[in-house]
């Protein structure tokens, strides 16, 4: 079954046509990497799916039900998890309350004006045991702008997991990682999101051969290829349009 | 447990301390106190915009005035209305003020939002300055009666008497800045710092932003008003030019700078030291607001984060601990 899928989905930025009759499915289960030359669209794919703008034209239907133009936080009330290409966390706040406004979200505790957050025994475990987990339980009292690039990098993906979504996607989640941290962000994404679909922005292509287990070439805002990753990489069209260029 | 205990001992120092405070320094003082208290408590509600949810408000005194003419307007105009009441009619106001214009300001945030504060605010001004029938005008409302402090058949508190008013006026604001501080922590505070961090991410996590922000708009200007209406009872004047004007305005900005934004109590310090400064500065010139400017540009080049941020950077150092930002 289609966790989720796109239906000719178009978007334009006033006359600047970003996406063209794009066809996204995305099997329950799936991890599913997209990957294409700099300025393919795939941010702004990313964008029309998880609300940041309605589409030009076309579908957005996410578990069954048509989801086309809502806003995100009602996107990630029904189980879509997002993360950022630039790093978007609370940079004032700390490590722990960072992931705690994930767990907040996911409890469904919004409006509560009568207990105070620090109190709320629960909260607080869920909150070190995700600290736990993501390794970052040493840099918990630490003010999020304060941690290494690749702490704070894992920070932004464990943030979009924190408040357990089915469908997670992630926005180059190792751009700007030396090698060493790149290792450890795909042992950790692996890790987080065992059991749930996953749509991943790519650019690292050994990233995208030990995580995807399918993958859509986007080129010029059009899917040019997609399928599994022996299929891709033979692919004599994503080769010329992509694959050739880039040197791993 | 220790630190209970600790807790308990600065609870009943300072509620010693404000207690025998009107006795010890005199009539004057105590009205100078009343003033700090209001403005702690309006700066504070300033505060929540400004530090907490990252907004400046430029018109803040159209909460603190049509919570100040709300009470004025009903003490005048409905006989024997109760001192409650009053109070409540003041933060209503201030709510319901906030909750008109939610709509519209919870769509912008940086330079458009200081903007439509700041037009609103002198757009109210300017209405109470023009609708004279209700407001007056610029004599604005007074002479209104000051209901005592009753609760019938147990007690029955004068409150025309400055001393009595003094610990009415104190014991209420008390009562506001423990509300409002617990506010800040529960986990909806912690969603509006969250938002002034990173507006869109809250938005990603599933928190719907509008109601968020118009939430703690409506706090801020209930409160405001409350303030407002604390301030028409001590008065017994209520006019443009001391609630709506921009003057009233720029106070609470001034003070929440200068007490320090980045914590609660801050802003309380803030007024505490513009109107120790007032004090002193009035014995020898009149120019006010050339010490206060003066005072701003010296916390703004020196002291980002106010005098809580440097008393807080200075304890960090002497308890050589990591040094906090």
């Amino acid at each position: 079954m289609n966790i989720l899928e796109t239906e000719g989905l178009y978007h334009d930025f006033t006359g600047l046509l970003v996406l063209f009759d794009v066809n996204l499915e995305v099997k329950e289960g799936e991890r599913h990497a997209i990957i294409g030359p700099n300025g393919a669209g795939k941010t702004t794919l990313f964008n029309v799916i998880t609300g940041t703008y309605s589409p030009s034209r076309g579908r957005v239907t996410f578990k069954g039900k048509e989801v086309t133009g809502w806003k995100p936080h009602k996107l990630t009330r029904v189980g879509m998890g997002r993360s950022f290409q630039i790093t978007s966390t609370f940079s004032r706040l700390t490590t722990f309350q960072n992931i705690r406004m994930g767990i907040l979200s996911k409890r469904r505790i919004r409006f509560n004006l009568f207990r105070k957050v620090d109190k709320m025994q629960n909260i607080t475990e869920e909150t070190d045991d995700v600290l736990k987990r993501i390794n970052l339980d040493g840099e918990r009292n630490l003010p999020a702008s304060m941690l290494s690039y690749g702490k704070h990098r894992s920070l932004e993906i464990s943030m979009a997991l924190a408040t357990d979504p089915d469908l997670v996607m992630l926005d180059e989640p190792t751009a700007g990682m030396s090698r060493d941290e790149t290792h450890n962000a795909v042992e950790l994404i692996r890790r987080l999101t065992e059991g749930k679909t996953m749509v991943i922005i790519e650019h690292d292509m050994d990233v995208v051969f030990s995580l995807a287990d399918r993958i859509t070439v986007l080129h010029l805002g059009r899917i040019v290829a997609s399928g599994p990753p022996g299929e891709i990489r033979e692919n004599q069209t994503v080769k010329d349009a992509y694959l050739g260029e880039v040197e791993v | 447990m220790r630190n209970n205990l600790s807790r308990w001992i600065y609870w009943v120092v300072g509620l010693v301390i404000l207690a025998i405070y009107p006795q010890v320094v005199g009539i004057y003082y105590t009205n100078v106190f009343v003033g700090f208290a209001i403005f702690a408590l309006y700066a504070v509600t300033l505060n929540l915009l400004l530090g907490y949810m990252g907004v400046l408000s430029f018109g803040h005194a159209m909460f603190f005035g049509v919570g100040a003419y709300s009470t004025a307007l009903a003490l005048t105009h409905i006989q024997g209305f109760p001192l409650l009441p009053a109070l409540l009619v003041g933060g209503l106001a201030g709510a319901m003020l906030a909750l008109i214009l939610s709509p519209l300001l919870v769509r912008v945030s940086g330079t458009a939002f200081a903007m439509l504060t700041l037009a609103f605010g002198q757009l109210i001004f300017v209405l109470a300055l023009k609708y004279r029938e209700v407001t007056g005008g610029e004599d604005g409302v007074g002479g209104y009666p000051t209901p005592s402090f009753n609760i019938p058949g147990v007690v029955s508190i004068d409150m025309t008497d400055q001393i009595n008013f003094y610990y009415f006026a104190v014991a209420v604001i008390i009562v506001c800045l423990w509300v409002l501080w617990f506010y800040t922590k529960t986990p909806f505070g912690s969603l509006v710092v969250g938002v002034r961090d990173n507006a869109m991410r809250i938005d990603y996590l599933g928190f719907k932003l509008s109601h968020t922000k118009a939430v703690n708009l409506i706090v801020s200007g209930c409160f405001a008003g409350i303030a407002g209406a604390i301030y028409a009872l001590f008065q017994n004047l209520v006019s443009t030019l001391g609630v709506l004007d921009i003057g009233t305005s720029f106070a609470p900005i001034l003070m929440a700078y200068i007490g320090g934004l980045g914590s609660f109590f801050g802003p309380i310090v803030g007024s505490g030291i513009l109107h120790l400064l007032e004090d002193v500065t009035f014995r020898i010139t009149e120019q006010i607001e050339l010490v206060n400017g003066l005072v701003f540009i010296l916390v703004v080049l020196y002291a980002p984060m106010g005098i809580v941020g440097l008393l807080r950077q200075a304890k960090a150092k002497w308890f050589h601990k990591e040094k906090v930002s």
